[in-house]
């Protein structure tokens, strides 16, 4: 587009003499016009969103926290490229620095994941450079007031405590909350830094988010992350999204998708609500809350019936899918179908057709399928229509499965979880010896750390369940200590159900910390008063960097790393996390040790581990994610040369050489989307699709993974002759790479001498050289992780074939009579579950009678998450003031609510919320819809007096989270967040 | 707007699937028109027709700022209206032409008539001069509250009328000359003036009806003087009361009728009606109605001034001081000289004014 | 001489509010001031769409026209701009525009609103290009710098396009082309002029 610069043109009416023309610049000089600083003070004035006076300042905020404003254009200007740091696409922004004041946010059009896209959020990425709400410096809670201290004295008192619970309780009793806002290198560092403190209590985001995802998925064919990219939906003809809101949750992957749309692909949404992304829909088919497996094995059943399955691909590349088919074909007829989920056979013979006629096609899904009691079950159902269709391991197909925050996927891949090491290693000896050998310490160094050595085996308490490990009785939590201390280090409390108990939790607690830029929805929590508060109980509040205040990498939802500059110097006092965990680590007696590898460098005057350091130690140790040929030089290289990637393939156009650390990204796709396996000399180029068998494993080619043995019930688990990746030596089926392979096809001998050393006795994921790795791919077109089958049926899950079963608050008494829930878990991620003795109970109880709607909950364009970092930013929480429920016109007439009026919601819990009604028919009459970004009021009371001074975001409201009822999945513990059941009523 | 065509012939290679699939037209089909646009898109993707008539038609969507702070933020179009004036076209451009076509042109010709009305007749005829001498005998016409409260609600009217005409007119006469910033800041000052000081010109505008309301009460006299048309062209000034029948049209049609739109929808215009949501369209109206009523106004009002300083010798005197000569009561208010004469009227009704002696008043105090 | 445009794609536009922010971001607008907005019709049925809506810098701008002190103007580019230091703030613009484009930093009474601000097209306003004085009146001027309005270049889907009138116009015929419907184009009659603009929605001209 062309564009001429406008010549300055005058106001129509120029003045005409010489004096008029004078004394109108005087009167200008004179009289300032209303500029944008009497903007906003006057818009401050009656707008009474609570725009306190605090925000008055101006453009250049951020000047404030470090004096002089200089002129526009006056300064030495620099453009840092980073990455949004709100969801999972992974868009990028460049960041334009004055004086190192953030002064404006240009798009990227080269990145070939956004094109320069924005959704709300992103295009507001900037006011992280004012930071206006943020918490400023330490605070310690007392009496009941939020009072600052200094960060000397906060290090001491907060590691003097946790060394006290330590001694007197043992390392389990502090419970550590990790973030999927932190970047890959920090995540990595806290999974470490718990480790050397002896404990596999940790937690992250992602327990609550896509844990049933990583685990069913993981457990059908090896890797639990999304299989294609958002890209890739650019060659898909049919497109299903069912449990995703990618309008609001993901919004600019829908700018492949419409790009798709209007090449002729046909997009299906399945969702309890009318959303936006059903708005771009071809068919909208709107289901019960939960009953996912019924829909899907409906089109399954479809699919069986006209033969429509993909014949040979099932019998190459797939196990157990016979049984299921026996099972969908008894089970899951029309009529059942219809009853359970309430979509008629017509529409979903429509959408098998479509399936069946349009391919290759993808399925997309997110929080509609994974937060519920039985979303392990379900995303495996997704899986296996996929599986039954031949569309996983294709261009244009997969399963796309849109991850949540910015980073949840590398957090997943290399933080904190509480049942494995980084990069899926599990908590057996043999894992922990791979990393201390990275760490550089005795592996019986980090064995003496926790309680005992059980204890070091043990997967810890998840995240979902913290409160319970506090107010559950002892003698029947399977550690020695409740835990007694909690670390919130970039999590909200709000996001965790179970609200009122949570307040009784945190009451109880000894020590509780928070490391946010935003800590408030916790802080303010935490003072508010309870009913039986510990007296002896501390609460610290350390103000972090964001991620814009430091650099490191992040994994998009398409595996892909981006490489994240650093764009302002720490604001106020906040400190970067990995400085902070350095800190604690040096006062609880390991800095040394947790930094060993890492070189140091000065930020505000203080160490701090350089991040490329961390990333290069884990290329040295994630081989099993393929975490290790990312090297610092080449996603710096990717991300310099952004341009030179394809937007449909990801792939570069080479050669060509970075010219400033001269790699050659020719051929590498884009962000290097793991599995990017062996050493980063190998130039492994990333996978794009994953378990693609048309591609070169050294083009990002593969098959599904050999995880689960070779063999079953006397079945093949292996792939069949013929199926393997192009090139492959090897032109069958194999088990993953060890020492013992590579001797027996003869290939040992051309490792080298070191390689072989380092190899002997090892496999491919825990050599250390990569050797292994590198012969068999390079010289023998092999996958390190076998070629197998991908697993219908996952006979190690409670429900080897996914089941439905009723939510344990549902409406339908009737159907959990038919689909009842799990027994009762004693001990289950060292808590006991319950299932059956809920559900029975309330049954039992009518509980449906009284509370007789479907409670669902999702996401908003304009907030994230808890929604305390977005509801601060003032460009943002103009859009949304008030937390709501979607209620169906016919409901509301019934109830007197119009639309605008308050409502009360009740939950079984005894919970109940005041709300903003939005009386609309996105939701059908058995369901409602909140949510679940807004927390600072608390059953109709403002929390504001107990927030930190003026760290309280502009926008608050109920949190959904303080009503919403007790379940769990029975593989992960993922929160029930999806269905549950409530009332409501005009208030 | 009407869809264009698509070319006959798509370019290869990019057809859409769903498009090929759906008749190029449906309109056939019975209850076509009628169809909501999720119909449409269904038979018809990509068709938003209908979606488009509820854009036009001022249909009001969704937005998700709140309808206290924008309260017409989900409204994408104006409504389409027809103003009387205007073609029918959406409310916005309607008022413009209202505006724009016939309130600023023929306002300023009405104004400007007016004064040239009043000027031919000023030069033609001349001030009404007295057919008598002055006696020198005052009586009091006004009460120091009376003149209170017309001085006040005659500055606010003129500094109204004039702040007003320049926001008016302005632009065409005084922007060329100043240059628009020193235009801009003489109209926001005049503007801010206008919207302050016309709830101040309700305040006073009460009090002159109140004060004025039981002197302007019609009266079978006044018949007759406006059958003579007062007497202004030709013959001679019928009798009246304590005022004529021209000065009871300017109360009545002037300050109670004119007035009370001017003030309701000045008030309107300023925001300060309480409980009332402001909204463009009525904004609208309400300006036009101001427009229309002020200008009005305006004009009857420059004959009032006219009179009451040119136009009449004398007159301008009685506001002033508050008294008028015997002779000038005779002459254009004969009734109420009577009246006073025969003492139904006391000739001094407020206290600190100084004894006012008419000759052979009776009920005269001293 | 190029012609600037916008065209918001209805059947791309997802709500997103990429652009609202995009545009607060880049111009600094203050909180209640919404250059942009995004309006959804038949939300949340099927058949809904949203759509993107600032100042379409119309031709015969009726803001311009009932503008009592005449401080609109246009630029070469056709842009549809004003000046603040003239600007009395009251509020015909905004009763006059068709797309409720007009903002005024208070909604107070006694009719204090305010100097209007509205979508510049981030073409600045009349003080020198890219001076401090003109980004703190009326935001960035992109335009000069060579790039096209924030909130076009950062919209999420490319529903919104803005730039010379013709090319945003082939744009958008391509892509109506692809799907073979949907030529409406939104506002564009109203606010460039078309034969049917000003004119009522007739009942079942349109298809
Ligand atoms: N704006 C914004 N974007 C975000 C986030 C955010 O907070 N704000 N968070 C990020 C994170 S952490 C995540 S995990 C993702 C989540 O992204 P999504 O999962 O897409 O978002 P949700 O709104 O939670 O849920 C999606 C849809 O699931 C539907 N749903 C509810 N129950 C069911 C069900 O039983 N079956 C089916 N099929 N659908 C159901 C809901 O109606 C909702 O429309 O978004 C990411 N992106
Ligand atoms: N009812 C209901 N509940 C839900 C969901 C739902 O759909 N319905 N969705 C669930 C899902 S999918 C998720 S992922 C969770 C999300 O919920 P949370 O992840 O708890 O929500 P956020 O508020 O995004 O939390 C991130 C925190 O990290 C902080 N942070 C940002 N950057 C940094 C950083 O660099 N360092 C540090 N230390 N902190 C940082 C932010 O300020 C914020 O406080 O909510 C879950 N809860
Ligand atoms: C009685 C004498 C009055 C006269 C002669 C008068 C005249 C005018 C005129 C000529 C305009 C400009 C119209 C245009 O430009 O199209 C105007 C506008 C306006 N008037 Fe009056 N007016 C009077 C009284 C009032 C009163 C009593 C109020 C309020 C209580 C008021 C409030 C306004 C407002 C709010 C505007 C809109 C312009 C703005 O907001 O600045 N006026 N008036
Ligand atoms: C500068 C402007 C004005 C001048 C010089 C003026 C002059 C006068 C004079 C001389 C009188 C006395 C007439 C008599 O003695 O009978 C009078 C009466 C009166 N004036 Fe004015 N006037 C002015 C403005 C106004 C305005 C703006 C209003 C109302 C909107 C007004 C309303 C009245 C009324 C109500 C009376 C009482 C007689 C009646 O009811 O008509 N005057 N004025
Ligand atoms: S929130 Fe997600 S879609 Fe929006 S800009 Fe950020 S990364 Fe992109
Ligand atoms: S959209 Fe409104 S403000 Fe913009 S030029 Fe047109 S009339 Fe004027
Ligand atoms: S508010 Fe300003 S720009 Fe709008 S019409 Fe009035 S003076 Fe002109
Ligand atoms: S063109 Fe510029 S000023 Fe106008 S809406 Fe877009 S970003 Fe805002
Ligand atoms: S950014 Fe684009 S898709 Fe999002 S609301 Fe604006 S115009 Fe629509
Ligand atoms: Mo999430």
């Amino acid at each position: 587009m062309l564009l001429t610069p406008r010549k300055s043109g005058a106001s129509a009416a120029a003045p005409t003499s010489p004096f008029i023309h004078s004394l109108r610049r005087g009167l200008a000089n004179a009289l300032p016009t209303l500029d944008r600083r009497t903007f906003l003070r006057r818009s401050g004035i009656g707008v009474g969103v609570g725009l306190a006076a605090s925000q008055l300042t101006l453009m250049r905020k951020a000047t404030a926290a470090d004096g002089a404003q200089p002129a526009i254009g006056a300064g030495k200007v620099e453009v840092r490229r980073t990455v949004c740091s709100h969801c999972s696409v992974g868009c990028a922004s460049d960041a334009v620095v004055e004086n190192g004041v953030w002064v404006r946010q240009e798009p990227v059009f080269d990145s070939p994941i956004n094109l320069g896209s924005h959704c709300a959020k992103g295009a507001a990425l900037r006011e992280h450079g004012h930071g206006e709400f943020r918490l400023r410096y330490p605070m310690k809670l007392v009496n009941g007031k939020y009072e600052r201290i200094s960060w000397d004295t906060a290090l001491q008192e907060v590691t003097d405590r946790i060394k006290a619970l330590r001694d007197a309780s043992g390392p389990d009793s502090v419970y550590w909350i990790g973030s999927s806002k932190h970047n890959n290198e920090q995540a990595y560092l806290l999974r470490k830094f718990v480790s050397f403190f002896g404990s596999n209590n940790c937690d992250h985001q992602a327990r609550i988010c896509h844990s049933t995802t990583v685990a069913g998925v993981a457990n059908t064919w090896g890797y639990g992350a999304m299989t294609n990219s958002y890209n890739d939906m650019r060659n898909a003809k049919v497109a299903l999204y069912i449990g995703s809101n990618a309008a609001e949750a993901h919004p600019v992957s829908m700018l492949h998708l419409l790009h798709a749309k209007e090449r002729g692909c046909k997009v299906i949404v399945v969702d309890p609500r009318f959303t936006r992304t059903a708005a771009k829909s071809d068919e909208y088919v709107r289901i019960r809350s939960g009953s996912d497996i019924a829909f899907l094995f409906g089109i399954l059943h479809h699919i069986f019936k006209n033969g429509w399955e993909d014949k040979k691909y099932l019998n190459d590349r797939v196990f157990g899918m016979a049984k299921v088919r026996d099972e969908v074909m008894a089970k899951w007829t029309p009529d059942k179908v219809e009853e359970a989920c309430g979509v008629p056979e017509a529409q979903v013979l429509k959408v098998a057709t479509w399936l069946n006629e349009n391919r290759p096609g993808t399925i997309v899904w997110c929080m509609g399928q994974t937060q519920h009691t039985i979303g392990n079950a379900i995303v495996r159902a997704s899986c296996i229509l996929q599986l039954a269709l031949g569309n996983v391991g294709k261009s244009g197909g997969g399963t796309n499965i849109f991850r949540g925050h910015d980073n949840v996927q590398g957090a997943t891949d290399v933080g904190p979880n509480p049942d494995s090491l980084p990069s899926y290693y599990g908590l057996v000896e043999g894992s922990w010896r791979h990393f201390a050998n990275v760490w550089g310490v005795e592996y019986d160094w980090i064995k003496s750390k926790f309680a005992s050595p059980a204890m070091m085996t043990k997967p810890g308490i998840t995240l979902s369940r913290w409160i319970d490990g506090v107010l559950e009785k002892n003698e029947l939590i399977d550690q020695d200590s409740n835990l007694r201390g909690v670390v919130y280090w970039g999590h909200s409390p709000n996001s965790q159900t179970r609200g009122l108990e949570m307040k009784k939790a945190m009451d109880k607690l000894e020590l509780l910390v928070v490391v946010d830029p935003y800590p408030s929805a916790t802080a303010a929590m935490a003072a508010m008063p309870g009913a039986e508060v510990n007296p002896n109980r501390a609460v610290y509040l350390l103000p972090a960097c964001t991620q814009f205040e430091t650099s490191g990498s992040v994994t998009a939802s398409n595996r892909s790393i981006q490489w994240r500059e650093k764009v302002i110097e720490p604001l106020w006092e906040s400190r970067p996390d990995h400085m902070i965990m350095y800190q604690f680590a040096q006062k609880l007696g390991f800095g040394s040790e947790l930094v060993k590898n890492y070189k140091m460098q000065k930020v505000k005057g203080m160490d701090e581990p350089v991040p490329e350091d961390i990333l290069r130690e884990i290329n040295r140790s994630c081989w099993a994610a393929g975490y290790t040929g990312q090297s610092p030089e080449r996603l710096q290289a990717h991300m310099r040369n952004m341009g030179a990637f394809d937007v449909r393939t990801l792939k570069a156009k080479g050669p060509l050489k970075d010219k400033i650390n001269g790699y050659d990204i020719g051929g590498d796709y884009f962000g290097l989307p793991w599995p990017c396996y062996g050493t980063p000399e190998l130039k492994h180029p990333g996978s794009p699709n994953l378990y693609d068998t048309s591609k070169h494993v050294m083009d990002g080619g593969g098959n599904f993974r050999a995880n689960f043995g070779v063999e079953r019930d006397g079945q093949n688990l292996l792939a069949e002759d013929g199926s393997h990746s192009v090139g492959a030596d090897i032109t069958t089926g194999y088990p993953e790479l060890d020492h013992l392979l590579l001797k027996k096809l003869g290939w040992w001998d051309e490792l080298n001498d070191t390689e072989k050393k380092a190899a002997e006795g090892k496999n491919w994921k825990t050599d250390p050289s990569g050797g292994m790795i590198r012969v068999f791919m390079k010289n023998h077109g092999c996958h390190p992780f076998g070629n197998a089958k991908a697993r219908a049926i996952v006979w190690n899950f409670p429900d080897p074939i996914p089941q439905h079963r009723e939510p344990l608050y549902g409406n339908r008494p009737d159907l959990a009579a038919k689909y009842p829930t799990h027994n009762d878990v004693k001990t289950f991620w060292r808590l006991p579950t319950l299932y059956k003795s809920v559900q029975e109970k309330n049954i039992a109880d009518k509980v449906a009678e009284k509370f007789p709607y479907i409670l669902t909950s999702g996401r908003l364009v304009e907030y994230e998450g808890g929604g305390e970092e977005t509801r601060s930013n003032p460009w943002l929480a103009e859009l949304q003031q008030e937390m709501f429920i979607e209620i169906n016109p016919k409901v509301a007439a019934g109830k007197g609510i119009r639309n605008g009026d308050r409502a009360w919601v009740h939950t079984p819990t005894g919970a109940k919320l005041n709300v903003q009604a939005l009386v609309t028919e996105r939701v059908g009459p058995d369901t409602v819809f909140m949510p679940f970004h807004f927390s600072g009021h608390w059953q109709g009371v403002d929390m504001l007096p107990y927030y930190p001074k003026g760290a309280a975001p502009i926008v608050r409201g109920e949190a959904i989270n303080t009503a919403t009822t007790y379940g769990y999945d029975i593989v992960t513990m993922m929160q029930e967040t999806k269905s549950t059941i409530c009332n409501v009523e005009k208030a | 707007q009407t869809a264009a065509q698509p070319p006959a012939a798509a370019p290869a290679g990019v057809q859409s699937q769903n498009i090929f699939e759906v008749k190029p037209e449906a309109s056939a089909e019975p209850g076509y028109l009628d169809q909501t646009n999720g119909e449409r898109n269904k038979v018809q993707p990509g068709n938003n027709a209908p979606m488009w008539r509820q854009v036009s038609g001022g249909v009001t969507g969704y937005s998700s700022l709140p309808l206290s702070e924008a309260p017409e933020a989900g409204n994408l179009i104006q409504r389409f209206v027809q103003y009387p004036g205007s073609r029918f076209t959406n409310a916005g451009e309607a008022w413009r032409q209202v505006r724009n076509d016939w309130l600023i042109p023929y306002g300023a010709a009405l104004l400007f008539v007016t004064l040239l009305a009043l000027a031919i007749f000023y030069f033609a005829k001349g001030p009404i001069t007295l057919h008598s001498a002055e006696t020198g005998r005052k009586i009091q016409r006004f009460t120091p509250f009376e003149r209170a409260t017309h001085w006040s609600n005659a500055i606010a009217f003129v500094t109204l009328a004039l702040s007003g005409i320049v926001m008016a007119f302005g632009k065409f006469f005084m922007l060329p000359v100043m240059g628009s910033a020193l235009f801009g800041w003489l109209t926001y000052g005049l503007k801010n003036v206008h919207n302050f000081m016309g709830p101040l010109f309700v305040v006073t505008t009460l009090f002159m009806i109140a004060t004025f309301i039981r002197s302007n009460w019609p009266g079978k006299d006044d018949w007759q003087w406006l059958k003579k048309g007062g007497g202004l062209f030709g013959g001679t000034e019928p009798p009246s009361h304590r005022f004529n029948a021209g000065e009871k049209m300017v109360f009545w049609g002037g300050v109670l009728f004119l007035g009370s739109i001017v003030i309701g929808s000045g008030l309107y215009l300023d925001k300060l009606l309480p409980g009332v949501v402001y909204l463009r369209e009525n904004m609208q109206i309400a300006h036009m109605i101001h427009a229309a009523s002020t200008l009005l106004m305006m004009a009857m009002i420059m004959g009032h001034i006219y009179i009451g300083t040119l136009g009449m010798k004398g007159a301008y005197r009685a506001m002033r001081k508050g008294e008028v000569d015997e002779t000038w009561a005779r002459e254009h208010h004969k009734l109420w000289y009577d009246d006073i004469v025969a003492g139904k009227i006391p000739a001094q009704r407020s206290g600190s004014q100084p004894a006012a002696r008419v000759s052979g008043a009776k009920g005269l105090s001293t | 001489m190029a012609r600037m445009k916008f065209v918001c794609d209805s059947e791309r536009c997802i709500e997103c509010n990429g652009c609202v922010t995009a545009c607060k971001n880049e111009n600094e607008v203050p909180w209640g001031v919404n250059r942009r907005r995004v309006v959804t019709l038949n939300d949340g049925v099927p058949g809904e769409k949203s759509i993107s809506v600032a100042c379409m810098h119309c031709s015969d701008a009726p803001c311009m026209a009932v503008c009592p002190v005449q401080c609109f103007y246009r630029t070469e580019e056709g842009v549809v701009l004003h000046d603040k230091d003239v600007c009395i703030g009251c509020g015909y613009c905004s009763y006059a525009c068709p797309f409720g484009a007009p903002q005024f930093p208070s909604q107070g009474t006694f009719g204090m609103r305010g100097k209007m601000d509205k979508c510049t097209f981030c073409a600045g306003g009349p003080e020198a290009n890219g001076s401090q004085a003109e980004f703190e009146k009326y935001g960035r001027n992109r335009l000069a710098e060579g790039k096209l309005p924030a909130c076009a270049e950062m919209c999420s889907t490319k529903a919104l396009i803005a730039g010379d009138g013709d090319v945003v116009a082939e744009i958008f015929r391509t892509r109506v082309v692809q799907r073979g419907k949907g030529a409406e184009v939104w506002g564009w009659g109203t606010a460039y002029g078309s034969k049917q603009a000003g004119n009522p929605p007739a009942n079942g001209v349109t298809k």
